[in-house]
């Protein structure tokens, strides 16, 4: 109990402190201890291996792409964004909006009965690490993960396989653009259009 | 094949044929219409027997639903009207081909004419009120087409126009009749609708009867929808001879004679039609004494003819009126031929005025045109004598002594104004231009038409135009062959109780005979005596100034109808061309457009290519889904 | 479990608007697609504790598999800044307006 307000505290100020700072930097820093303690609520519901999951790919590999673009970009400590706020005022709509929603959210889960728990749940063995019986552990997640969830594991490699793809060509080195090549090619546009005239345009 | 199929759709598949290959065919055109109308009439000559047997010759189409049967019926009646159809028509296709030798549409011509004949069949044939119905639209059109077969009149236009719409007037009555009739019976065929006639109401029957009679009087040119008839003059010569002479304009008659079941049960209606008979009867033939045209003297002769067959079968003396129709179709033919005749060799002159001394220059045209002109005014034992004596009489007979007189003083008046046609034509000086004087044709003329085709089909009606009454001669009381022929086809009216005063027939022919001797002196008084044909010249125009100006307006009719009808209609057509359609129907569909505009103005600012503000839209949209299953979800 | 199941699904969605309000508020595009992380892990936390209350290891997997699209997701979103930097020297999410009508 007192573990889950604690945890709370900190997870709703990591969330609130991410999304107010002016530098991404210590945006990060702040999303890096949101992360940390989703991985402690994880390990309090029984979910060990994802708890792990959680700290090894989220916080060390998907922060650290933030990190590595951050730095990449050159503005990374000073304001980053230029031009005129095109949606100025928006945050008060904003949370109020969220707010509504929120409360509804709130109504919902109070109201709506949640039905009766399975035969099985009082039975379940909820014990010591590692047995593979034991609901939440490595081995009862590999199991589940190759054999009856086979399928949606083998999409999901795709789909890494997708965004590795999309990656490269859309961030690696493509077609040099040069700015001579392109304004040559733009010349030679014009002058072709200029002979050619191909369509008269006529007001009627 | 059905002989009464083949008679039916043979000039329909001569219509095709001149329609499709009219510029290969050429003037062989001519011949194959001709020839199919003629084959036509053979065969129906053929069905003379079957026809008049009990129950005539009967030839079903289709059936579409019960009730619904269309069907050919061949019975006395029809198979007069088709033999006069094809046998006439005939003649005058053949006539045709000589007098329409120069013309370059001569196949769209015979396409036309052969398309008429097949309308007219499809009218009279029909054993059910929608094919007559069907038959009667498709004859006005035929009309239209040759009316205005010369398009590029703009008189002809004009005449076609004006002969459809008053048609169409008539439609409107007639197709309300047929209408009624099938709601009340549930059925359309002619024999279901007889048999039931005696269960519909008096009111229904006389509104069928005045539906059926306002179809009847557009179509035959009776007062006051005869204005389309003279101005029909315009098409070619064998085009008035054959539509507005010998069967279009009888479809009328036609169609009171088949409804006289109906109208026999409808005494009121019957007094109409016979009233309106005389009417036309007497107005054409005053008005005929007017005209200069020779044409349009034989127009309004035809209309006043028509009036004597209405009047016959509207005091229900049906033989008499269709007898009438009968020694009609040849003698007015024939007349409106020979008229051709004589407007081809003088290069299309029309105008009595310019003709003269034409005696001794078409001997055959004048001894044509004498032998119709006796025969329309009844000389004794002629075809016109036994048919106009019979309706005469019959208005005696039937109860209707005003009418009586009417008819004899019309007799009288037609033989004044038969007369007068021939003094100017024939005799005195010739009074025409110098060129026509020579006969009109000079070598440029291309090519001329052998003589015997216009000649043969007027020395062919000659003989019937003499001796075509004889059908109705019967010694005492013993019936004759017209009666025979009709059987018991028209013992419908049961009022003949007796002449209402008691003359007999004898002497009522020789009333006749008197009054119209007195016309034909007085015509030969006014321009047949030596020094009035010498005088002729002066004598023409002093009477062309001298003529009163009811006569010379037609009893002002058109301008009637010109005043009450055609300039509000054109007022309405202005105001609803000029105003509502730019301003209403325009404005409407502009606005559409407009609204479509405005809204696409507005829905583009939505599109703001924002992201931040997709987002707040998209969260807006979540709250109000979650809202509603937070709510009204969990009540599931 | 000791505390009750809608108390984890109000913490989910507390964390789940905070995403939502950064995503709308901020102009720097790294910001914005770190308060869409928030909004996942949100999910993922409704989904363990689900998971969890049912005794069923499917929320698991399904946990497992919205980390990896998340993590995919996250890349492309980066590529696409890194790439858009290059054009331009800032990059505001106001900015990359081309689609408005």
């Amino acid at each position: 109990m007192i573990a889950f307000y604690c945890l709370a505290v900190v997870l709703i100020a990591s969330a609130v402190f991410t999304i107010s700072q002016k530098s991404p930097v210590y945006s990060v820093v702040g999303l890096l201890v949101n992360f940390i303690t989703l991985a402690a609520f994880y390990v309090t519901l029984d979910a060990e291996f994802l708890g792990v999951i959680q700290i090894v790919v989220y916080s060390g590999a998907i922060l650290m792409l933030f990190v590595f673009v951050i730095a990449l970009l050159s503005s990374g400590i000073g304001p980053f964004t230029e031009g005129p706020n095109r949606l100025p005022r928006v945050l008060l709509p904003a949370v109020l909006t969220t707010l509504i929603a929120f409360g509804f959210v709130a109504y919902g889960a109070l109201h709506a009965p949640m039905g009766a728990l399975p035969a099985h749940v009082a039975t379940s063995t909820l014990g010591p690490v590692g047995s593979a019986n034991v609901f939440g552990s490595t081995a009862d997640f590999g199991v589940a993960l190759f054999t009856t969830q086979l399928l949606p594991f083998e999409v999901t490699a795709f789909v890494l396989m997708v965004a590795v793809i999309g990656v490269v060509l859309i961030a690696g080195d493509a077609v040099p653009q040069t700015t001579r090549g392109s304004h040559a090619k733009r010349r030679k546009r014009r002058t072709v259009q200029e002979r050619e005239p191909i369509v008269k345009v006529s007001r009627s | 094949m059905n002989g009464l199929l083949l008679v039916w759709l043979l000039p329909l598949g001569g219509a095709i044929l001149c329609w499709a290959f009219g510029p290969q065919l050429g003037r062989r055109a001519g011949a194959l219409g001709s020839a199919v109308v003629l084959v036509a009439f053979v065969r129906a000559c053929m069905l003379f027997g079957d026809a008049t047997g009990p129950t005539g010759v009967h030839q079903t189409l289709v059936t579409w639903v019960p009730g619904f049967t269309f069907g050919l019926w061949l019975d006395p009646l029809s198979l007069l009207w088709t033999l006069i159809i094809t046998g006439v028509g005939g003649l005058i296709h053949v006539y045709s081909i000589g007098y329409m030798w120069s013309d370059k549409a001569i196949a769209r011509f015979f396409a036309y004419m052969n398309f008429f004949v097949f309308a007219m069949l499809t009218l009279v044939l029909s054993d059910n009120i929608v094919g007559l119905l069907v038959g009667w639209g498709l004859v006005g059109l035929a009309s239209y087409f040759l009316i205005g077969f010369w398009f590029y009149k703009p008189a002809a236009v004009a005449a076609a126009k004006k002969a459809f719409v008053i048609n169409v007037f008539g439609d409107i009555g007639i197709m309300f009749a047929v209408f009624a009739l099938f709601a009340a019976t549930s059925s359309i065929s002619f024999s279901d609708i007889f048999a039931k006639a005696g269960t519909l109401s008096s009111g229904l029957l006389v509104a069928v009867c005045v539906g059926l009679f306002i179809g009847a009087a557009a179509k035959s040119a009776q007062v006051p929808l005869h204005t389309w008839l003279p101005d029909a003059m315009e098409g070619p010569t064998p085009v008035s001879a054959l539509i507005h002479a010998a069967t279009m304009v009888t479809a009328g008659v036609y169609l009171v004679a088949r409804f006289a079941p109906l109208y026999s049960l409808s005494p009121p209606v019957q007094e109409g039609v016979a009233v309106i008979g005389a009417l036309t009867m007497v107005m054409g033939a005053l008005l005929g004494v007017a005209q200069w045209d020779i044409k349009r003297i034989l127009a309004y002769s035809t209309m006043s003819q028509i009036g004597y067959m209405i009047m016959g079968v509207g005091v229900g003396a049906y033989q008499a009126g269709v007898l009438h129709f009968f020694t009609h179709a040849f003698f007015k033919a024939q007349l409106f031929l020979t008229a051709g005749l004589i407007i081809h060799a003088l290069h299309d002159e029309q105008d009595v005025r310019k003709m003269g001394g034409l005696f001794e220059r078409m001997p055959f045209a004048f001894w044509a045109m004498l032998i119709g002109t006796l025969a329309i005014i009844g000389f004794p034992y002629s075809s016109g004598y036994f048919s106009k004596d019979a309706v005469i009489y019959g208005a005696l007979q039937h109860g209707h002594p005003v009418l009586y007189i009417a008819g004899i003083l019309t007799a009288g008046l037609t033989a004044y104004y038969m007369f007068r046609m021939i003094f100017l034509t024939f005799f005195g000086p010739y009074r025409g231009d110098a060129d026509a004087a020579e006969g009109g044709h000079g070598a440029d003329h291309g090519g001329h038409a052998p003589s015997w085709l216009m000649q043969l089909p007027v020395a062919i009606l000659i003989v019937p135009t003499i001796f075509a009454g004889f059908v109705d001669f019967h010694s005492g009381d013993a019936p004759s062959r017209w009666q025979l022929f009709f059987g018991t086809l028209f013992n419908v009216s049961n009022n003949v109780a007796g002449p209402v005063w008691p003359i007999p027939q004898t002497a009522s022919s020789m009333i006749v005979l008197v009054v119209v001797a007195a016309g034909l002196y007085v015509a030969y008084l006014r321009y047949g005596t030596p020094a009035a044909q010498l005088a002729s010249v002066d004598r023409l125009i002093a009477e062309t100034k001298a003529m009163p100006l009811a006569l010379r307006r037609a009893f002002f009719f058109d301008d009637a109808i010109d005043f009450a009808i055609v300039k509000p209609a054109r007022l309405l057509g202005g105001a609803i061309s000029n105003f509502v359609d730019p301003h209403v129907i325009d404005a409407a569909v502009r606005d559409l457009v407009w609204i479509a505009g405005a809204l696409g103005v507005v829905f583009r600012k939505l599109q703001t290519g924002l992201v931040r503000g997709y987002a707040l839209t998209i969260v807006i949209g979540a709250a109000v889904f979650i809202a509603y299953f937070a709510l009204l979800g969990a009540a599931r | 479990m000791d505390v009750d199941i809608s108390n984890y699904v109000a913490l989910s969605a507390v964390m789940f608007f905070i995403g939502v309000t950064g995503v709308i508020v901020r102009r720097n595009p790294l910001i914005a697609l770190m308060a869409i992380e928030l909004m996942l892990n949100a999910a993922n936390l409704a989904l363990v504790a689900f998971a969890r209350a049912w005794v069923n290891n499917a929320g698991h997997i399904f946990v497992f598999l919205v980390i990896t699209v998340a993590a995919a997701e996250a890349a492309i979103g980066l590529a696409i800044v890194v790439a858009a930097f290059r054009r331009a020297k800032a990059v505001d999410v106001d900015e990359v307006a081309r689609l408005r009508g």
